[in-house]
C-alpha cells in the first residue's frame, strides 16, 4: 500500500509540466544517441552534465536517466536497419536484426524490439520500486568496510568483463583511482599531485575526463576508417509483429527480462553483459539454434529486453548503496553530487520526493519512447543519412562547450583534450577507459572507507574478513582475480568479455 | 597474427612499451605516495592509499611486460595497419592549437577557424556546406549561451563575443 502511495506521489512530480519536458528531452536525446553510431549515451550524458544545473534536481536527474534507457532504444533502430551497433549494448542485436531487415522484415524487427524493450523497462521499474527500499533499508547497516569491499568488487567485475588483457584494465582502474585522489584529501586538506596548479585543488573533473575519453577519443577513432553505410532502402512497414512472432518472442522477452535486471543490479555488470547473456541463452534454449544469425527474431527479442531490463536494475545499487555499478550510473552520480544530493540507503526515506520522482518519470519516459520508436521511425531512418563528416566537427564543438559550461575554465577543455588523445591512444593500445573512469569515481569514496575502516578497527585488517558482507565481495573478488589464470576461466571471460566504451 | 605483427623481444612491441609506460606511472605514484606520507595503518596519512596503488600498478605493468615478452604482441605498424592515421594526427594537431588559440583569441576566434580545419580535414565537406557551417555553428552556440543561459564564452585580447 505504502508503495501504490508512493508512486502516487512519484507522478505528481514526474507529471509537472517541467518535469515532463526534461524527460522528453532526456528520451530524445537518448533515442538520438543511440540511433547514431560513433556516439553513445556515456558522451551524450557527459555533453549534458552541466545543463542538469539550470533546473531543480528532480528534472535533472529525469533528463539524465531518461538519455540512457532512450539510448537503448534508439540503438537497436541503426543496429537493424544499417548492420552498425547504435550503441555497445545493441551489438548482439546486428546479427538477428539486420538480416531480418534483409528479408524485408525490418518492421516486426523493429516491432518486436520496441514492444521488448517497453515490457522490460516496465517490469525492471516494477522491480527497482519493490526491491530499492527493502534493500535501503538493509544498507543502513553497512559500514565502511562493507562500502570498501563492494566498490572493490565492483571495479574488479568490470575489469573481469572489460575486453582484453584483464592485467592491462586493473591497470586502468589503478589509474582511475590515483586521479580520482588527485587534489585536496579530504582528512587532512593536504594537496596531493596537483603539480602548483590551483585548478587542480579541487580534483580533476569528471565532466572533462569522460568527454575526453569518451567523446573526443571516440571521434578520433572514428576518423581513422571511411565509415561505409549499407542502410535498408526499402520502406518501413508492418511495424506490429504478428501473432506467430509474438509466440516465438514471448521466451526470449520474459527471460531476457528477468536476466537483465539481475545482471543489471551486479556491480560492473549491465546492459551490455546482459544482451550477450540474453543472446547465448536463446541461443542455447532454442530447438533450432541453426537459425541464429539468419534473422531469428529470438535474438533480437531477447537481447532487446535484457539490455533495457539492465538498464533499470542498475538504479538499484546508486539509489540504495550510492555506488554506481557501470561508467552510466557514475555519470547520474556525478548529476547527484551537483546538486548536492548523495544516493544511498538515506535517500530514499530523507528525499522521497527524488527518488519516487525519478521512478514514475522512468514509466512515462518509457510510454514516450514506444511512441518515438514506431509511429516515428521514419524520422530516425531519415537522421540515419546525416553524413559523418559533419556531424564528428558538430560532436567536438559541443564538448567543447559542454566542458567549457560544466566550470567556465578553460583548463578542463585543455584536460578534455588532453584526455582525448590519451584516451585515443589507449584505445589503439588495447586499453579500455570504462574501468578508469569507474575507478576515478570511486576512488575517492574508495579511500575514504578504507582509511574510515582502518582508523575504527585500530588497524585491525582482520575487519574486512570479519564482516560477512565484505567477506563475502572480498572473495568473491578474489575469484575473479583468480581466475582467468585458470585455463577454461579464462576461455569463458573471453567469451563474455565486451567493449563497454563502444 | 602473422610473424611480422607480433613481436616477442623487440622495441617495436606496443604491449611492451604500454607496460613500461604503466611501471614508469606506478613508480611516480608510489613516490609521490611516500612524499605525502604513509602514516600508519592505525591512522593511514595522504599518501597511504596512493603508496599502495602504485605497488599494484607497478605489479599489473610488469604483468604486461610478461606477457609481451613471453606470448609476444602487436607492433605499433600493425596497431595502425589499414588505418588513416594522418585523419587523427590532423585533428589532434586543429584540437592543440584551438586549446592555445581559446584564452588569447575567444571562443569565436577559435572556434570558426577549427570547425572550418575539422570540416575539411575528416573528409572534406564542400566550401558551399563546409563554410557557412562553421560560422553557423559557433555563433548560434555562442549567441545560445550567451543570451538564454546567460553564460559567458572566453572573448579573448580582442573581446569578441
Amino acid at each position: 500500500m505504502d508503495t501504490l502511495v508512493n508512486v502516487a506521489h512519484g507522478l505528481g512530480v514526474a507529471l509537472l509540466p517541467v518535469n515532463l519536458l526534461y524527460c522528453f528531452i532526456g528520451v530524445f536525446i537518448g533515442t538520438l544517441v543511440g540511433v547514431l553510431p560513433g556516439i553513445g549515451p556515456i558522451s551524450a550524458m557527459s555533453l549534458l552534465l552541466p545543463v542538469t544545473l539550470s533546473g531543480t534536481p528532480e528534472s535533472g536527474i529525469i533528463m539524465m536517466a531518461g538519455i540512457y534507457y532512450g539510448s537503448m532504444y534508439g540503438g537497436s533502430t541503426t543496429s537493424i536497419l544499417v548492420n552498425i551497433p547504435g550503441e555497445a549494448a545493441s551489438v548482439v542485436t546486428c546479427i538477428d536484426g539486420h538480416q531480418m531487415a534483409k528479408q524485408g522484415r525490418a518492421g516486426p524487427a523493429l516491432g518486436i524490439s520496441a514492444f521488448g524493450s517497453f515490457i522490460a523497462g516496465t517490469f525492471s521499474l516494477v522491480a527497482l520500486m519493490l526491491v530499492a527500499p527493502s534493500l535501503a533499508s538493509v544498507a543502513i547497516a553497512f559500514g565502511p568496510a562493507e562500502y570498501f569491499s563492494l566498490m572493490v568488487l565492483g571495479l574488479v567485475v568490470l575489469t573481469f568483463l572489460t575486453q582484453g588483457s584483464m592485467a592491462k584494465a586493473l591497470l586502468m582502474a589503478c589509474i582511475g583511482v590515483v586521479l580520482g585522489l588527485v587534489g585536496l584529501d579530504s582528512i587532512t586538506a593536504q594537496p596531493r599531485l596537483t603539480f602548483g596548479r590551483i585548478e587542480l585543488i579541487d580534483g580533476i573533473g569528471l565532466v572533462p575526463v569522460v568527454m575526453g575519453l569518451f567523446g573526443v577519443a571516440e571521434v578520433l577513432l572514428n576518423t581513422e576508417q571511411a565509415i561505409k553505410r549499407d542502410i535498408i532502402k526499402t520502406k518501413i512497414t508492418q511495424l506490429l509483429p504478428s501473432k506467430e512472432d509474438w509466440k516465438a518472442s514471448a521466451g526470449p522477452v520474459g527471460r531476457g527480462t528477468v536476466l537483465g535486471f539481475f545482471l543489471g543490479i551486479l556491480p560492473g555488470g549491465g546492459a551490455v553483459v546482459a544482451s550477450f547473456a540474453s543472446y547465448a541463452l536463446e541461443k542455447r534454449l532454442s530447438k533450432h539454434p541453426e537459425r541464429f544469425g539468419h534473422g531469428a527474431i529470438e535474438g533480437v527479442a531477447g537481447p532487446e529486453s535484457a539490455n533495457n531490463s539492465a538498464a533499470g536494475g542498475a538504479f538499484i545499487p546508486l539509489m540504495t548503496l550510492g555506488i554506481p555499478p557501470n561508467v552510466v550510473m557514475a555519470l547520474l552520480l556525478g548529476a547527484f553530487v551537483i546538486h548536492g544530493l548523495q544516493p544511498g540507503p538515506l535517500m530514499i526515506s530523507q528525499n522521497p520526493t527524488l527518488f519516487w520522482g525519478i521512478v514514475a518519470s522512468m514509466y512515462i519516459g518509457n510510454l514516450m519512447l514506444l511512441v518515438l520508436n514506431l509511429p516515428m521511425i521514419g524520422m530516425w531512418v531519415q537522421l540515419l543519412r546525416l553524413p559523418y563528416n559533419v556531424l564528428f566537427p558538430l560532436i567536438i564543438l559541443f564538448t567543447i562547450i559542454g566542458v567549457y559550461c560544466s566550470s567556465n575554465n578553460v583548463f578542463d577543455v585543455h584536460v578534455m583534450i588532453a584526455f582525448g588523445v590519451i584516451g585515443y591512444f589507449m584505445r589503439k593500445l588495447g586499453y579500455e577507459p570504462a574501468p578508469l573512469v569507474l575507478a576515478f569515481v570511486l576512488g575517492p569514496m574508495l579511500e575514504n572507507n578504507l582509511r574510515k575502516s582502518l582508523i575504527l578497527s585500530q588497524g585491525d585488517l582482520m575487519t574486512f574478513v570479519e564482516r560477512p558482507i565484505s567477506a563475502i565481495c572480498l572473495a568473491f573478488a578474489l575469484v575473479l582475480l583468480i581466475g582467468p589464470l585458470l585455463p577454461s576461466l579464462r576461455k569463458k571471460r573471453e567469451l563474455v568479455a565486451l567493449d563497454e566504451g563502444a | 597474427m602473422t610473424d611480422q605483427t607480433n613481436v616477442k623481444l623487440r622495441l617495436n612491441n606496443s604491449e611492451l612499451w604500454g607496460g613500461l609506460i604503466g611501471l614508469a606511472l606506478g613508480a611516480f605514484v608510489i613516490w609521490s605516495g611516500l612524499k605525502l606520507k604513509l602514516g600508519t595503518i592505525n591512522d593511514p596519512g595522504s599518501g597511504y592509499v596512493l603508496f599502495y596503488t602504485g605497488i599494484l600498478m607497478c605489479g599489473f605493468a610488469v604483468s604486461v611486460m610478461i606477457a609481451a615478452v613471453t606470448e609476444g604482441g602487436p607492433t605499433f605498424a600493425s596497431r595502425w595497419q589499414n588505418a588513416r592515421w594522418g585523419k587523427p594526427v590532423l585533428v589532434i594537431a586543429c584540437l592543440t592549437a584551438f586549446a592555445f588559440a581559446l584564452e588569447p583569441a575567444g571562443f569565436l576566434l577559435s572556434a570558426i577557424p577549427l570547425m572550418l580545419l575539422l570540416l575539411r580535414v575528416i573528409d572534406p565537406v564542400r566550401w558551399s556546406l563546409a563554410i557557412p557551417l562553421s560560422i553557423l555553428a559557433p555563433l548560434g552556440m555562442w549567441w545560445v549561451l550567451k543570451h538564454l543561459l546567460a553564460i559567458q564564452l572566453p572573448s579573448g585580447m580582442f573581446e569578441i563575443g
